[in-house]
């Protein structure tokens, strides 16, 4: 206890008495390290949480429900809807019906699956309405209208990954040509473009439910897949237990089940996340190993005039944790506020821009807590090695050196 | 009270071997002055050291009221040093983060005795070295004879048996000079304390009850049953 007091007293002492510049010095280097372990992991989490949420969005929904067998059609689907509308935990639920076509335009054709949707369903559960930038979404009583996703359409936007497969100059307005895989032949007029940034959803066509049962009577009442959407903090494997208990002859994929490439991508990047947290880390250690180091070296007689009058080398080892706590806790709180108050809100007015569109930082109180104990540990190392070096020196060589 | 016996220490420079001390014997009563003298390197401090246990031997055997402290480990030493000795260092060796008040209640403050407040005691003796209205001075804003001063209030702060003084005036003008070894030989007199110090000039001895003269290592004196010489 008497250790801890002298300890306590001297690191006060020496932190409002000491070199100031060092003192900024290495709550500098602490902070910026701290930004370091901050900044990276979240650029990749806000990557990978918004390839997430596009692929939830706009292409998935949080759980999809299919048929088996041979023939994969839902039947009875209004009945089944009412039921999981009814589940604790769905904000919304919608169906799709699918058939081949192929698109023309002019010179230009294109083959695609086009979708027969509920709009006002869908809005409830995606977000392509949102994404529309040409004309607008669907209306649910409308006849030969069609939606299609900007890598179909082209509209002239030659910067587009799919742009040479599509129908190139197709804009909202103009008119297509499509024919069905069951034969129809209809011409239709584009009644919007939409660009979600997530290519596989922008490869998507889309009509009403009536204008694809007037296609396919058969679509009546029935759906090759229907989509629901979840609140943030429900399981989605509760959910899918209830719905199964619903009926026979259902299957289900999560959206992870989807997720396809994004999920490579996201191993990936969760590997090269793993991999510059531990060079950062140790680039941080160094540092604070280095400035610390340079400190002590400069406190060696200090330290020796401190045993040579009877202070214990416990109570010289604490003052110096004491100290490194000090500074990690100071540049802890700065780099957290700089972070949240004015990194992120930066990268929020001018975000970084990535193929699936702009990603946001994702700051989570898991990240902060773990980085401010990483760099709280990595001080407290760094202090306590060179103390311990030092304080194995000779008495009198510490004092005269 | 101070017990040496046969006491050496080597030093190695490379392969080159320095006797600093050989084979030196005395003993030191309670209450007495002591002063060690003889010329430049002839082992004063070496031997100042090894007492004050700031330093181990190469080899013989130091006893403190009897008991055996050459080979102690380091933290019992510690604990010695801050219980029962006193150091003054020939550069004062203050802590300059700290003011002469904290300066001299640190070591008070470690032993923590709950009876003696240290505080007021290291306010006590700073007043009793002359320097009063210099607490909050940091040995920055201090002369070298008031930087000593503080010194010696600090190695008095836990009440020690023993007092070792490394040239305590090496660095000081002759009025602090003769300030510093008044006060010395005051707390000798008056609180009947041991004190052992090193000087190179010969005529210190006349501060003293007791004298060494080493020279190369070697006690010269004479034959004394204490191994200590008379003063002059």
């Amino acid at each position: 206890m008497r250790s801890l007091r002298v300890a306590f007293f001297l690191a006060v002492k020496s932190i409002t008495r000491g070199n100031i510049g060092v003192t900024l010095l290495t709550i500098a280097m602490l902070m910026l390290a701290n930004l370091n372990i901050l900044f990276f992991p979240s650029l990749v989490d806000g990557i990978i949480h918004s390839a997430e949420e596009r692929l939830i969005d706009t292409f998935s929904g949080n759980i999809i429900i299919e048929a088996t067998g041979d023939n994969p059609i839902i039947k009875k689907v209004d009945e089944l809807i009412a039921r999981i509308e009814a589940i604790d935990g769905v904000t919304g639920v919608t169906y799709r019906n699918s058939m081949g076509a192929e698109l023309v335009y002019e010179e230009e054709s294109t083959n695609c699956v086009i979708r027969g949707v509920p709009p006002e369903r869908e809005k409830e559960v995606f977000k392509i309405a949102d994404a529309v930038f040409e004309g607008s979404y669907l209306e649910a009583r409308e006849l030969d209208q069609i939606l299609l996703g900007v890598q179909l359409a082209g509209s002239d936007r030659q910067e587009i990954e799919l742009y040479s497969s599509s129908l190139r100059r197709v804009h909202a307005g103009d008119k297509i040509s499509i024919t069905y895989t069951n034969g129809v032949k209809k011409q239709y007029q584009v009644k919007g473009v939409f660009h979600t940034e997530f290519i596989q959803t922008d490869m998507l066509a889309f009509v009403t439910e009536r204008e694809f049962r007037s296609v396919n009577p058969l679509a009546n009442n029935r759906a090759n897949t229907i989509h629901v959407k979840l609140r943030n903090d429900s399981e989605a494997v509760r959910i899918i237990g209830e719905i199964a208990e619903f009926r026979d002859g259902l299957q289900f994929q999560t959206w992870e089940d989807t997720a396809g490439v994004i999920q490579s991508m996201t191993d990936s990047f969760t590997i090269i996340k793993g991999i510059l947290t531990m060079v950062n880390l140790v680039v941080a250690g160094i540092t604070v190993f280095i400035v610390t180091y340079i400190d002590l070296v400069n406190k060696r007689r200090q330290i020796g005039i401190e045993r040579a009058v009877g202070i214990t080398p416990g109570a010289i080892t604490m003052s110096y944790v004491f100290r490194a706590m000090f500074y990690a806790i100071l540049a802890v709180v700065t780099a957290w506020l700089l972070y949240i108050y004015a990194v992120v809100p930066l990268e929020a007015r001018y975000p970084f821009h990535f193929p699936f569109g702009d990603v946001m930082l994702f700051v989570n109180q898991a990240l902060l807590i773990r980085s401010a104990l990483i760099i709280l540990g990595v001080a407290i190392a760094a202090a306590l090695l060179p103390v311990q070096q030092t304080i194995r020196i000779k008495l009198l060589d510490a004092i005269w050196e | 009270m101070l017990e040496v016996r046969n006491l050496t220490k080597i030093y190695r420079l490379g392969n080159v071997a320095v006797n600093a001390l050989v084979d030196v014997s005395f003993n030191v009563p309670e209450g007495h002055m002591i002063c060690i003298t003889g010329k430049s390197g002839s082992g004063k401090s070496t031997l100042l050291h090894q007492l004050g246990l700031l330093d181990y031997p190469t080899s013989g055997q130091i006893f403190f009221n009897g008991q055996e402290v050459t080979k102690l480990p380091d933290s019992v030493r510690s604990r010695l040093r801050l219980t029962y000795l006193g150091y003054i260092f020939q550069e004062f060796a203050l802590l300059l983060e700290l003011t002469a008040h904290e300066n001299v209640y640190l070591p008070g403050m470690m032993l923590g005795n709950g009876k003696v407040d240290y505080r007021r005691r290291a306010g006590e003796l700073l007043d009793l070295v002359g320097l009063e209205g210099r607490w909050l001075h940091r040995p920055k804003e201090l002369s070298g004879g008031e930087q000593q001063r503080v010194a010696i209030a600090r190695a008095l702060i836990n009440q020690p048996q023993v007092l070792f003084a490394d040239e305590p005036c090496a660095n000081l003008d002759t009025v602090s000079s003769q300030m510093v070894m008044e006060t010395l030989v005051k707390l000798n007199a008056e609180m009947n304390l041991t004190i052992v110090f090193v000087s190179h000039e010969p005529e210190d001895r006349k501060y003293a009850t007791n004298w060494l003269l080493l020279s190369d290592g070697r006690l010269v004196t004479d034959s004394q049953p204490s191994g200590l010489g008379t003063p002059p």
